[in-house]
């Protein structure tokens, strides 16, 4: 057929045109933002990238860093490591990206991160991050994300706060930063003297009953779930037809007041659902929330939510690192702004970001939320994890 | 003087020649160095995609020899590649085997493997052959992830494979890999068509036809379609093997069904039972991704709606196997023959068979 | 007791799921590759349908998603399957694989990839002894189940349509000269297997969970076909409660992450034993 041909031929030139591509105003700062926008998880990383976008924007608005817009270079990577790879090396060598930002599942970040340093182009992955980025903290790699392990301990000293003794049982799916997240739990969970089970499941599994009635079968005092936003709305209803009514704590990998809504629905009641975070969600009292629904309003993001927050705090690296690096960035240069990024979240975490030159992760503060059956209310305090209170299992 | 028609053919040398027509003659040397020259264009990216497309190019001819000349529909290619890239990393990292021996390790186990599920495939045919090798994939896939969430407790999920030193030379450069990966996959094209052209080939054209007309006519079907299995797999294990070393990781979530079905789609579209025209469909559907995103970034940002447009590059590959299977059931290669005709015999419309002088 | 319904419910879903497969099957000996991902946008629409008119409860709803399945069964049909009806049945295959594709892409384009369930049926009807609790839903699975499969059957052995379908399953040509409308007959297959689809989906949706990932679903329900029979209605009932018994068991009993091979293993071990399952017929198998 002709017509196919013809379009079968418009396509090899366009992508003809993209290899030869290098668009852009001369004096924009030029990034980079690769994650997973059409793949199992883009739920997740969408809002994260329209975060990080709200904030890029806001700052072009307010004139940029140095004089200078920030421009992004936008890539999906469909969660498959080889079109990540393929998307940051298009953005470092092809358009000239200084930083690349973002990415997408951690098992997806090696590969990435290989071609990254060897080129010497800072990443800054959101909030799937893995332990590179904690001490020693490997060269041109920092996060504001969730690590598994660090996520684990904090949940194990933040279900003291619900439920001060007695049997734990951690959910994950069978894959290993869920395993890690349950192991780190589990020893937080031993420590403090309760006693713990687990039940593992299959990472596609789409009917979460028969792993439910598993768990409200061992009778828990309290259930924490480590695994994305979407198992929670299965989860969650499926204990709670399962006869547990007890509380549980959705781990924030992903997971956003919009889950918790989503599941106390399905859920028939809103009680005891939990979450624990980094970030604020969007209806929290911080002072750092104005500007962001400000930038949401502007620019048609309705709602903004915690994974919206992570996408802006991330913003917030990047911008105070463009800064700090001056009118002619390059690389290398950002790279050292960032190595030593001190930033004021505004109340959109517990404390400062704080990077060093071995520490490319920082302190993390936690926050126990309750879903009171309107928006996510925080209990207690922020707890602050150090990171060099892991060890790391190379 | 020579021969001037491809469909005259007087003796079975000109039958089984490697390239029939006298532009192909012309044609692939020059393709050749092309190739050969092509980093000197400096352009990293376009060697990178090129990378990838030679390790497609590798699985895909084994593909193409078990379900396009040998009929047998094959949904498990995914977990023949996970089994290769898995012995070599295990290869590589727990026993410190080099890449020249790891990555034949690899093969030989892919083609055992291959040997094994082909036994009792012989029983099935068609669709039951299909959904017997989907079910075959699904049990190696999840083997293959109880041993990486048990064995391996790195937290970047996979394992991690150093990168390869060839004769003390290390290969850790796109460039590098670029000379490589087109060697190989050049051999493995030669290899194919070696394979095709001879009665091996033939044999599995008939099972492929009529395997019962074929085991009347004295062929052994059931070996045939072993072997068939075998070096699908075996090939398979080879491309799972050097993308290992490539990408510098393995994890058993990266050898999904999709990617079976990405390969199945390069045979179909390239042309079932053609092993050039495998190359082509190799290239077409591992630039396909690059060049829906390349359109996107065509149009203006307003009309982009957002992140939806990569939806779309999800939805693409499905519309292109739909339409390639309703106008062009027979594959680019069609597409590329009757270019090839139509130069060959311009101002004329159809061609003799003998020509004038 | 809780096991028991769970496995009967999720047994029917799957069973729901699989005869679609057979549905198209039987009338056409195309395996529909897509069905998993048919029955998950099915349930998508059901919940937007419902989003979008709330006051009227779910009518809108239903009525949206019949009308959709029924329509995209049809053009299925006639856009895409007639023109394949000479090809051998890998290409038709390849084409529902595609389908297949671009649904989820649909899921991705117009739901966003959210995860959402339908919050239908959810009450609590009463509660088992040893815990757990029987649900709306669950009694409302099994009955239109129940009534779907029995609808089949009466169709397929009473009424003159019906056997007109059996007739043209069995012999295209012969059913044709007879002046049965074999177009007709494969829109009728594919317009009611997308409609079992959407069925199982809303139920699914409301007892579960949607999202991208759901639509393992249809595996499932292929694995149930296949363990019954590709053209047996009775084989994909049956198949359905052995596929969801063998998960359910599996997941309570032995090991959880187990839970996701065991249908391939029931499937590998009856495809040894019986290749054209349980209830299939047999059939010359060289129809690649």
């Amino acid at each position: 057929m002709k017509l196919f041909t013809h379009l079968l031929t418009g396509a090899g030139l366009a992508l003809a045109v993209s290899l030869s591509a290098g668009a852009g105003s001369a004096e924009d700062i030029k990034i980079g933002y690769v994650t997973d926008l059409s793949g199992p998880l883009a739920g997740s990383y969408t809002p994260t990238w329209e975060g990080f976008e709200l904030y890029m924007k806001a700052a072009n608005d307010a004139g940029g860093f140095n004089g200078n817009k920030v421009s992004i270079s936008l890539d999906d990577d469909g969660l498959r490591a080889d079109r990540a790879v393929a998307a940051a090396k298009k953005q470092f060598e092809q358009e000239g990206v200084v930083g690349i930002f973002g990415l997408s599942l951690s098992s997806t970040q090696g590969p990435v991160l290989t071609e990254t340093r060897k080129a010497g182009v800072p990443v800054a992955t959101s909030f799937s991050a893995i332990l590179d980025a904690l001490p020693p903290a490997q060269p041109y790699t920092y996060s504001t994300g969730v690590v598994f392990e660090v996520a684990g301990e904090a949940i194990g000293h933040l279900a003291q706060r619900i439920v001060p003794n007695g049997k734990v049982v951690g959910m994950t799916f069978d894959s290993v930063g869920g395993r890690a997240a349950m192991r780190h739990n589990m020893e937080i969970a031993r420590k403090l003297g309760y006693s713990w089970d687990e039940v593992i499941f299959p990472i596609r599994t789409s009917d979460f009953t028969p792993f439910a009635q598993t768990a409200a079968g061992m009778k828990p005092d309290i259930v924490v779930g480590h695994y994305g936003a979407g198992q929670n709305v299965g989860m969650i209803p499926a204990l709670r037809a399962a006869g547990y009514m007890g509380p549980y704590i959705i781990a924030s990998y992903g997971a956003s007041e919009v889950t918790a809504e989503e599941a106390a629905t399905l859920a028939g009641s809103p009680d005891n659902i939990y979450m624990v975070s980094r970030y604020v969600p969007g209806t929290a009292d911080a002072p750092g929330l104005a500007a962001l629904k400000a930038a949401a309003e502007k620019y048609g993001v309705s709602d903004p939510n915690s994974m919206h927050v992570t996408g802006w705090v991330l913003g917030m690296l990047a911008g105070a690192a463009l800064e700090k690096c001056g009118a002619d960035c390059t690389r290398d240069k950002l790279d050292a702004a960032l190595a030593s990024a001190e930033i004021d979240t505004q109340g959109l975490t517990g404390g400062p970001i704080t990077m060093t030159a071995g520490d490319h992760y920082g302190p993390t503060y936690w926050g126990l939320y309750k879903w009171d059956g309107e928006q996510l209310v925080q209990e207690g305090d922020w707890l602050r994890r150090d990171a060099i209170e892991i060890p790391l299992q190379q | 003087m020579s021969p001037v028609s491809p469909f005259l053919q007087r003796s079975h040398a000109e039958r089984n020649r490697l390239l029939p027509e006298p532009y192909q003659r012309v044609l692939i040397p020059l393709l050749v160095v092309a190739l050969l020259a092509l980093p000197m264009l400096g352009n990293s990216y376009l060697i990178y995609l090129l990378n990838l497309t030679c390790l497609a190019v590798i699985g895909a001819v084994g593909l193409n020899l078990l379900t396009g000349y040998c009929g047998q529909v094959s949904l498990g290619h995914a977990s023949f590649m996970a089994i290769g890239g898995f012995v070599t990393a295990i290869a590589g990292e727990t026993f410190g085997l080099p890449f020249w021996l790891a990555v034949p390790a690899s093969c030989l186990v892919g083609a055992a493997v291959g040997f094994l599920v082909g036994i009792p495939a012989l029983r099935f045919r068609g669709i039951y052959l299909a959904i017997a090798t989907l079910a075959m994939h699904y049990a190696i896939i999840y083997l293959l992830t109880s041993y990486q969430t048990h064995f391996e407790a790195s937290a970047t999920a996979g394992i991690s494979v150093s990168s390869p030193s060839l004769a003390g030379y290390v290969l850790s450069d796109g460039y590098d890999w670029y000379y490589l990966l087109l060697a190989v996959a050049a051999a493995t094209v030669l290899f194919g068509l070696n394979l095709t052209r001879t009665h091996c080939g033939r044999a599995w054209v008939a099972i492929r036809d009529r395997d019962i007309s074929a085991a009347t006519l004295g062929i052994n079907v059931p070996a045939y379609k072993l072997r068939a299995f075998v070096v699908s797999a075996a090939l398979a294990a080879l491309a799972g093997s050097l993308g290992a070393y490539f990408h510098g990781i393995v994890t058993a979530e990266g050898y999904t069904l999709e990617l079976a079905i990405l390969y199945l789609a390069m045979v179909i579209i390239g042309g079932m039972g053609s092993v050039a025209g495998t190359v082509l469909g190799a290239a077409f559907m591992t630039l396909l991704p690059f060049a829906v995103d390349a359109v996107g970034g065509l149009l203006p940002s307003a009309w982009r709606l957002g992140t939806v447009i990569y939806g779309f590059q999800e939805g693409a590959i499905g519309v292109v196997i739909i339409l390639f299977l309703l106008f062009e059931p027979r594959g680019l290669i069609e597409i590329f023959r009757r270019l090839a005709d139509y130069f060959q015999r311009w101002p004329f419309r159809y061609r003799e068979l003998q020509s004038g002088g | 007791m809780e096991i028991l319904v769970s496995i009967a419910v999720l047994g029917m879903t799957y069973a729901l799921v699989a005869a679609g497969i057979v549905l198209v099957y039987k009338a056409s000996r195309v395996v529909n590759f897509a069905h998993g991902e048919i029955a998950i946008v099915c349930g998508y629409l059901f919940y937007s349908a419902g989003r979008l008119w709330p006051a009227e409860g779910f009518f809108p709803a239903f009525a949206t998603t019949l009308l959709f399945s029924l329509a995209c069964g049809v053009v299925i049909y006639l856009v895409l399957m007639r023109r394949l009806l000479g090809e051998p049945t890998f290409v038709a295959a390849m084409v529902t694989i595609a389908l297949a594709i671009i649904f989820k892409a649909a899921i991705v384009v117009v739901w966003r990839s959210s995860n959402l369930g339908i919050p239908m049926g959810r009450q609590i009807l009463l509660l088992y002894p040893d815990g757990g609790a029987l649900r709306l839903i669950d009694l409302v699975t099994l009955a239109t189940g129940a009534l779907c499969f029995i609808g089949l059957g009466v169709f397929f052995r009473y009424a003159r349509l019906g056997r007109q379908f059996r007739g043209a399953a069995e012999n295209a040509l012969l059913a044709s000269q007879r002046q049965v409308d074999i177009n007709l007959i494969l829109s009728l297959a594919w317009a009611a297997a997308v409609f079992a689809a959407a069925i199982a989906g809303v139920l699914f949706g409301s007892r579960s969970m949607l999202s991208p990932q759901s639509t393992i679903l249809g595996l499932s329900g292929l694995t149930a076909a296949m363990v019954g029979g590709l053209d047996s209605l009775r084989g994909a009932l049956l198949g359905g409660f052995l596929v969801a018994g063998a998960i359910y068991l599996t997941a309570r009993l032995i090991d959880p992450a187990l839970s996701e091979a065991v249908p391939f293993i029931i499937l590998l071990a009856v495809m040894a034993w019986k290749p054209w399952g349980l209830f299939g017929t047999r059939e010359e198998l060289d129809r690649v």
